[in-house]
């Protein structure tokens, strides 16, 4: 009996032992593979969660994750193919969220929509990050510059990412550095636009930052001022936004210290071994070959590539026959606007274009030549090289029968994905050059070869500048100050003639299609630019407002910007045009694509679409957002 | 029968009483003697000792004695339930040890209901046993868990056709959106899963169905558990046997997806004037296609046939060059006869099954041992899953109150694919491109070689932008996955005190894995014709212990029987993986494929779990009086690590009662009452599932892909951070309370009944918060939000006779009902399953999980709804319609009644929950021969098949269409009475929405199996060293009767989860024919 006891005791005694020992630390396991805040409340760590930030601006998540593309900083969706820049692309039925974005049936269920509010609230909630952890900093390490600084830097992303983030959606939520989980206040409203705040984050950040910067990549106090004309701008404060932007053509430079300045070849900006320079004023640095799989390599973008050259996939973001032909100017070399203001090259049409296949001249002048329609294995379709047009035209678009990069001559209908659905053009400023793919492309989170790439996306170049400022000048009644504005843009252009795209393809070798015969020694178009001639300065303001309109088109186009400078320009928010411009604008190019008929244009996605004036100038609030904040957001206008 | 050692401490008490008992009855004037039952040696308490002719006799006491006057000469008749009665005539005044043989009642079984064993009779709660003998009859396909369905009223599985798949169980219904699996109890050891068990090494499997089972698991149990006992030596002569079977399993047949012809395709393209892709593929008119589609350098179209370029010296120029694609230039000749695409990647597959036991006992020890080797080969091409295994249990009686023991399962598994099993009901697998590949693509290219495909044809993918399934099978034909397990414990227990035993147990399962997968360019779609090739490797292991001690104190005091338990546990889980990959190899030889080759994308990446613990105290108490009134109670407290301090530690109760009211004296003159018993059961337990260990923190992370920033502005990107995860530190347990009430009865000597009604709810349902986006991309934390209700009723019967003394019959059946319902869920509902075009399924408030949710077509627009303006159609007035819209489409029902149709218009338009689903077992034996066979049924459940998306639809995306696109759309020549809309390559939302279209009746009746047995004459057979000889033939699936016009019926989660399910998305079908022979031999 006594020896059960014993027995007894032994493993009793055992059982409570271990648990009065290990109790409370084995409910307590430490956590693996993340920091707590108290380890990040360092210098290093306050710096770690800032790049955390701005690596936010992609805003584009990761490769593993999907749903990349719907919130892409260079904004092809919600800037380009829902405006008269750009068609989808690929197959109608492929990214019918995209699809949506384009013909203005989005709603707010459109996960792009969702995507985009997502990324943009989190880049404003990794800067509050910063801001949040600064004060936990006990350690000494961080100095009071140093805390200006970082703070400044902060501020400036979430002035960016909130400016983004109205831009798309107009009436948003201000989220600051107080709106925490913890504090259960997170179900912000909506009432208005925010732009007083972001004014006040982009000033404050401007007031703190040096104007130079030993990383590249950081954000420098005319970056923060840029940003400042640019919210000042959709705000239409025009006198105040001149002044900033005065400031930076005067004084601004980049993190380097160089003046800011349009480099000689237009080009360069959309070429990867030549970014951040003097006309950078604020870029989102790409990479790829960074052990990223291509995740910081343009993710938003991975899917704007033609089907065929340059990568395989996928065939979307392509140039709109609106836009190329916006790039037709008079036989003098500046563009198609009547003296009113009013733009007369509205005659180009389905009927012109089914003219201008195979070879034939659709004679009236009104539209380029396409080869809309005509096979990749035709050896007789030769580009036209008649029609004069803007230099620019070859930099923005790829044209069958004209150079692409350094990738030779484009070879027409094999590299669009579906011709027949969304036309003949190629998207080009954001393709790299075939001599730089191997350092300059990756592949894609191992599904897209070559569909990362190290390019930056330029959030705000200089060019865009000067005719932010020459549309101040416009209103503020200076049309010569704006005409000299916008000529400095051209100059670039009419200036440099040996940076246009050389090689004319002057037939086929044997009648083989795959071996063109170029001459390198001619321009691969007719280009004709040049500067105006007191044709602003003393027009009417109408002239003069839609000749700044036109240059920024042109200048600007396939860069994400022309939806919400028609939105900014439109009288509804308070704009120079009428109520309803942006609808006027849209619907036309609408209506122009509809006229194609269906054998040689046949996007079924286009036609029946139309753009409603008071709902589709901004988009629709996230609805499953509208049900988390359990009323606290409001949709937007005229949205279900 | 089996016994558990942990009824040996009651067993040491009774013959305890029993050496008292037995000094006290020693008169000579007294007859007396000891009852047993035949199954487990055990005393037999209560049995009624009756002198024949009179109204004289006595019953057992608790030891089994019995001592009545008499003289020698009587006749004595014995009988208890369960047993059949004996008649004895007296020679002496000791009768010794009568036995009594069992009938066919299982009422005496003893069965493992958590952390102890108990009679069946004195079950207070709702555990189903399954008959293991019935059950191993079901194919398992490797996957060991499909041998429970219908095989237990209440649990309900879900099987998968691919080797080695592994099936969902459902016990009562799904009661979660996340983890709705029952918690494995193997051998005691918690955590395992039952997937790699090699069916013969089984012993028994019990179901604990209610709370009032299940609340000793605590936060386990929630979802129901599942108790395996394995096998142990028994007592006589050790035994070698030998249990084999060999089959193939044959796919279904005939055009199962009713794809059109190649002919067909082209005249449906017509017919949907989809010019952009006729002009290409068809240019010969409606039903004609060319001879060959070619694509190369600037090159690429159609040539030889009707309206096609002459071939001409096309074929000369089929270049194949692996290592540039951008010098391919690929030819195919299409294929008139059309591709049978699903027999292309289906064929008839072989599997065997070995198993080699050996085992053996004596009244001190016992062993059984066993090696088994499993070869599953999948129908689909290159799938498999082969499993070596290893099973030694060993139990050694060191002195006369120490025993210890363990059990231990070590099995090699091997499939050709990483971990996760096959891309299965993905839109993106190649099941799926079965229905979404052209038929007249070929499966090789001219080259008789090289895979045909999207690719070799006109540009702008007129051919669609489906994968050759070949293709795509083929890359894994040299990927492996490996798996090294140990499963099993060690255990000591020791009787002190007399009535006390104390037990300690070790046990866990350690899983190690290793896998290694190339890719070849791709040749097998349109978008990823011309990647580089690839190779990723990776290894990991996931490890858990249970701890687990406990005491109990068990005694008889005349008609009351106390057994009284407490216990202590300890569990920990860890795992940690590594995976690596990279791009460009110079060669894809399989020899020459590892990491140190790749030259381009080098990673590699960690995956860490956080390790999470719990630990618990519970207790347990039983008591029986006078075997007619049973009460027991249980109460669990656990705390775990993946709560936060305060809110770790819940309670766990329940309390269960039955009466057995055959045994009062006014239900004993009813005859053909063997045993009746009604029960009552209410517990409560909880459930942690769905909730990582990191919970309770907030939390910075970063990656490369994600945080890190080129910030230099060239070069590499820097490290940053950001916030991953959003804390919470007030989430706790789930908790599951349930009533079940039933009634188990035993009728007519043949008949046994069990029926169970039951309400469960599970509060504070652990959901992922649903924040706002103004609180950044943290991953917000699960937290106590939603209620779900789950109602039932099971029912099982069992008949089992005999004709005759050569022929014996038995029938089950089981029947499952439950009706789930959401009582509260954040913002309402939760939609789930995206697909191209919407969420298919909405957990809603008042609906069950799971529900369809979408437009309701009511027909098609006729043309006179609308006016032509233009190249548009505007409804005339009074026609409700949305953008779009034109004479053909589906018509919706405006169900909100605003004259127009929204998104608001959707509605719950299915229900993939079955109204209940039974199983049907048969057995009979006639002399030698013995005959099974096992139905499983569902009724009332719908599916939602996804596959019609991109066979019914012309503008969903260019690829093979149905039969019907083609004869009975809208438009069609000849047909009056459409089942499509008009096929257009408009993709409007007159076409593809989620709609009831989409869903249709799939009740299903499965024929699951057939065996038909012979055994040997053991006389015979001894002969040539034999003890038993049995050979059989069994018909797997030989038929499945069904309204649903999908591959299968059965459909398990796709990739949104297990609360998503009845959605077809091309599925690996477990109904598939599999015909059998089979060996079992003892020696």
């Amino acid at each position: 009996m006594k020896k059960s006891i014993f027995k007894f005791i032994i493993p009793l005694s055992l059982v409570f032992l271990t648990l009065s020992y290990s109790c409370k630390k084995f409910l307590n396991q430490p956590i693996s593979n993340a920091l707590s805040p108290s380890v990040l409340a360092t210098k290093a760590g306050v710096d770690g969660l800032l790049i955390g930030a701005y690596a936010m601006l992609p805003m584009s998540g990761n490769p593993t994750t999907g749903d990349t593309w719907g919130g892409s900083v260079s904004n092809w969706h919600f800037g380009g193919i829902a405006s008269d820049d750009a068609n989808k692309g690929s197959n109608p039925t492929d990214q019918p969220d995209a699809a949506a974005v384009m013909n203005h049936s989005v709603d707010g269920s459109n996960d792009y929509v969702r995507t985009k509010w997502l990324s943009c609230l989190d880049g404003v909630q990794r800067a509050n990050d910063v801001l949040r952890e600064l004060p936990l900093v006990k350690d000494g390490s961080v100095s009071a510059e140093y805390a200006d600084e970082v703070t400044a830097e902060a501020k400036f992303l979430r002035g960016v990412f909130n400016l983004e983030l109205s831009k798309v959606f107009r009436n948003v939520p201000y989220v600051d550095e107080t709106v925490t989980y913890s504090a259960g206040n997170y179900n912000v409203g909506n009432p208005g636009p925010i732009w007083d705040k972001v004014e006040a984050d982009l000033t404050a950040a401007f007031g703190k930052l040096p104007a130079t910067q030993p990383q590249l990549g950081r954000a420098n106090k005319y970056a923060a001022e840029a940003f400042l004309a640019k919210a000042l701008m959709f705000d239409h404060k025009y006198t105040d936004a001149l002044a900033a932007l005065t400031d930076i053509m005067t004084n601004g430079v980049t993190d380097q210290g160089v003046h800011f300045a349009l480099n000689a070849n237009f080009n360069n900006n959309f070429d990867a071994a030549m970014k951040n320079g003097p006309e950078a004023v604020f870029a989102v640095q790409m990479a790829v070959h960074d052990g990223s799989s291509g995740a910081n390599g343009n993710p938003g973008d991975v899917l704007n590539f033609p089907a065929a050259g340059p990568t395989g996939c996928c065939g979307f973001y392509q140039p709109s026959f609106t836009l190329v032909n916006a790039f037709r100017v008079t036989a003098g070399g500046l563009p198609f606007i009547n003296a009113d203001g009013t733009l007369p090259l509205n005659d180009y049409n389905g009927a012109a274009i089914v003219a201008a296949v195979n070879g034939a001249d659709p004679g009236n002048n009104s539209t380029l030549k396409s080869d809309q329609g005509v096979d990749a294995t035709d050896n007789k379709y030769m580009p036209d090289v008649t029609t004069p047009v803007d230099p620019r035209l070859d930099w923005t678009a790829g044209r069958r029968g004209i150079p692409f990069l350094d990738y030779g001559i484009m070879p027409g209908a094999s590299w669009a994905r579906a011709q027949g659905d969304a036309g003949p053009y190629i998207n080009m400023k954001n393709v790299y050059r075939q001599s730089e793919a191997a350092t300059q492309s990756e592949s894609y989170g191992g599904w897209a070869p070559g569909q990362a790439s190290a390019m930056n996306y330029n959030m705000i170049r200089y060019s865009d500048i000067l005719l932010m400022a020459a549309e101040c000048q416009v209103e503020g009644g200076n049309q010569a100050a704006a005409e000299a504005l916008v000529n400095q843009v051209r100059s670039r252009m009419v200036d440099h003639p040996e940076n246009w795209v050389k090689g004319r393809l002057t037939g086929y070798t044997g009648g083989d299609p795959t071996k063109p015969i170029v001459d390198n020694t001619q321009n691969a178009a007719n280009y004709v630019i040049a500067r105006y001639t007191g044709q602003i300065a003393g027009g009417t303001k109408e002239f003069a407002r839609q000749a700044v309109f036109y240059e920024r088109r042109l200048e600007l186009a396939m860069e994400g910007q022309r939806f919400f400078d028609l939105q900014r320009w439109d009288g509804i928010f308070g704009g120079p045009e009428p109520t309803g411009y942006m609808a006027t604008v849209l619907n036309k190019a609408i209506a122009t694509n509809v006229s194609y008929p269906p054998a040689y244009f046949g996007d079924a996605v286009m036609k029946n679409s139309t753009f409603t004036a008071g709902r589709n100038e901004i988009y629709p609030i996230p609805t499953a957002q509208i049900n988390n904040e359990h009323g606290a957001l409001k949709q937007n206008p005229n949205y279900p | 029968m089996f016994k558990s050692l942990l009824l040996k401490g009651r067993t040491m008490c009774i013959l305890i009483l029993c050496l008292l008992s037995s000094l006290v009855v020693t008169a000579q004037t007294k007859i007396s003697g000891k009852v047993i039952g035949s199954d487990d040696k055990q005393p037999i308490i209560g049995a009624t000792v009756k002198i024949k002719g009179t109204n004289v006799g006595v019953v057992t006491d608790v030891n089994g004695n019995f001592t009545l006057s008499g003289k020698t000469g009587y006749v004595l008749i014995i009988s208890y339930i369960g047993y059949q009665a004996k008649t004895i005539t007296v020679a002496s005044s000791d009768l010794g040890t009568i036995t009594l043989d069992v009938t066919n009642s299982t009422l005496n079984e003893v069965v493992v209901t958590g952390y102890q064993s108990q009679r069946k009779k004195d079950i207070t709660s709702a555990i189903a046993v399954v008959d293991v003998t019935d059950a191993k009859r079901v194919p398992t396909g490797g996957a060991t868990d499909n041998i429970l369905q219908g095989q237990a009223a209440g649990v309900t599985v879900v099987t998968q056709g691919q080797p080695g798949g592994g099936a969902s169980v459902y016990i009562r219904g799904i009661n979660n959106l996340g983890d709705t699996q029952p918690l494995f109890v193997i051998d005691g050891v918690q955590g395992g899963s039952m997937s790699n068990l090699n069916p013969n090494d089984i012993e028994s499997i019990q179901v604990l169905k209610d709370p009032g089972s299940y609340a000793i698991y605590g936060v386990a149990g929630g979802n129901g558990v599942v108790v395996i006992t394995t096998k142990k030596g028994k007592a006589g002569a050790s035994t070698i046997s030998y249990d084999a079977y060999y089959g193939t399993q044959v796919p279904k047949g005939g055009n199962v997806f009713h794809i059109l012809s190649p002919q067909g395709m082209s005249q449906l393209s017509y017919l949907a004037g989809d010019q952009s892709v006729y002009s290409k593929i068809y240019p010969g008119g409606a039903g004609t296609v060319p001879d060959y589609g070619y694509q190369g350098p600037g090159a690429s179209g159609v040539a030889g046939g009707p309206g096609a370029n002459p071939v001409g010296d096309l074929l000369s120029k089929y270049n194949f060059d692996a290592s540039n694609t951008a010098n391919d230039f690929l030819i195919q000749k299409f294929n008139q006869s059309g591709t049978d695409w699903f027999h292309a990647l289906f064929k008839a597959a072989p599997e065997q099954y070995h198993t080699v036991t050996a085992s053996g006992a004596n009244d001190k020890n016992n062993y059984y041992m066993s090696l088994g080797y499993l070869d599953q080969q999948g129908t689909e091409v290159y799938t498999y899953y082969k499993r070596y295994e290893a099973r030694i249990n060993t139990n050694f009686n060191i002195a006369k109150n120490l025993r210890v023991g363990e059990t231990g399962y070590l099995f090699y598994g091997l499939s050709p694919f990483g971990q996760g099993g096959i891309s299965n009901q993905n839109e993106g697998d190649a099941i799926s491109n079965t229905y979404r590949i052209m038929p007249q693509i070929p499966v090789y290219d001219i080259s008789g070689t090289h895979f045909g495909g999207t690719y070799d044809g006109p540009g702008g993918e007129p051919l669609g932008n489906g994968a050759n399934p070949v293709a795509q099978a083929y890359q894994y034909q040299n990927a492996y996955s490996k798996n090294w397990n140990i499963q099993g414990n060690v255990f000591a227990e020791l009787d002190f005190l007399k009535h006390f035993t104390a037990h300690i147990s070790m046990g866990g399962n350690m899983n190690n894995y290793y896998y290694a997968q190339f890719h070849t360019p791709a040749y097998m779609d349109y978008e990823s014709h011309g990647g580089s090739n690839g190779s990723n490797e990776g290894a990991g292991y996931n490890s858990n212990y249970n701890w687990t001690n406990t005491v109990k104190y068990s005694q008889i005091f005349g008609k009351h029987n106390v057994t009284v338990l407490a216990g202590f546990e300890q569990k920990y889980y860890n795992g940690r993986q590594i995976n690596a990959s990279g791009d460009d190899l110079f060669s894809v030889d399989p020899a020459y494929v590892n990491l140190n080759n790749v030259t381009a994308n080098k990673q590699v990446t960690s995956q860490i779990n956080q390790p999470v613990g719990t630990q618990s105290f519970f207790g347990s108490l039983d008591y029986t009086y006078n075997d007619k009134y049973i009460l027991r109670a249980t109460v669990r407290r656990d705390g775990s690590s993946v709560f936060y301090p305060g809110h770790q530690w819940g309670t766990f109760p329940s309390l269960s009662a039955a009466w057995r009211i055959s045994q009062e004296d006014f239900m004993k003159s009813i005859s053909w009452i063997n045993d009746m018993k009604i029960r009552a059961s209410w517990g409560e337990a909880g459930f942690a599932g769905n909730t990582p260990g990191t919970n309770p923190y907030s939390l910075y992370g970063g990656s490369p892909g994600n945080g890190y920033y080129p910030i230099a502005g060239a070069g590499v990107t820097q490290q940053g951070f950001y916030l991953s995860n959003l804390g919470n530190t007030h989430t706790t347990w789930e908790n599951d309370k349930g009533l079940d009430i039933g009634l188990d009865a035993s009728l007519f000597n043949h008949f046994e009944l069990t029926v169970d009604w039951y309400r469960k709810t599970i509060g504070g349902l652990l959901f992922r918060a649903s924040v706002p986006g103004t609180l950044g991309g943290a991953t917000p934390p699960v937290i106590n939000l939603g209620n779900v209700s789950n109602n039932g009723v099971d029912v099982a019967i069992d008949y089992r006779n005999n004709i005759g003394n050569d022929i014996k019959y038995h029938v089950g059946v089981n029947v499952t009902a439950y009706k789930n319902k959401i009582l509260t869920m954040p913002n309402n509902y939760q939609d789930d399953a995206g697909n191209r075009v919407n969420a298919i399924v909405r957990h809603q408030v008042g609906h069950s999980i799971g529900e369809f949710f979408g437009y309701q077509t009511t027909g098609f627009y006729p043309a006179s709804d609308f006016t032509k303006v233009g190249n548009s159609y505007v409804p005339n007035a009074g026609v409700v319609a949305y953008a779009g819209a034109q004479p053909g489409s589906f018509m919706y029902a405006d169900v909100n009644g605003d004259k127009q149709i929204t998104d608001a218009d959707r509605t719950f338009i299915g229900n993939p929950n079955p109204d209940f689903t039974y199983g049907i077992n048969l057995g009979a034996s006639y002399k030698a021969f013995d005959f099974s066979a096992i139905f499983y049924g569902s009724y009332g459940n719908q599916d939602y098949n996804y596959t019609l998306y991109w066979t019914d639809f012309y503008g969903s995306f260019n690829g093979a269409k149905s039969v019907d696109a083609l004869t009975k759309s809208f438009g069609a020549p000849g047909v009056t009475n459409p089942l499509l809309p008009i096929q257009s390559d408009l993709n409007t939302m007159g076409t593809t929405q989620t709609s009831s279209f989409y869903v249709s009746n799939a009740s299903f009746l499965k024929i699951r199996n057939v065996q038909l047995g012979y055994t040997f004459d053991p006389k015979i057979i001894k002969t040539i060293g034999m003890s038993k000889l049995r050979i059989y033939l069994q018909a797997t699936n030989p038929v499945t009767i069904t309204k649903y016009k999908g591959l299968d019926p059965e459909l398990p989660p796709g990739t949104a989860g297990a609360q998503s399910f009845g959605i077809d998305e091309g599925n690996y079908p477990s109904n598939q024919r599999q015909w059998i022979v089979g060996l079992n031999l003892t020696f």
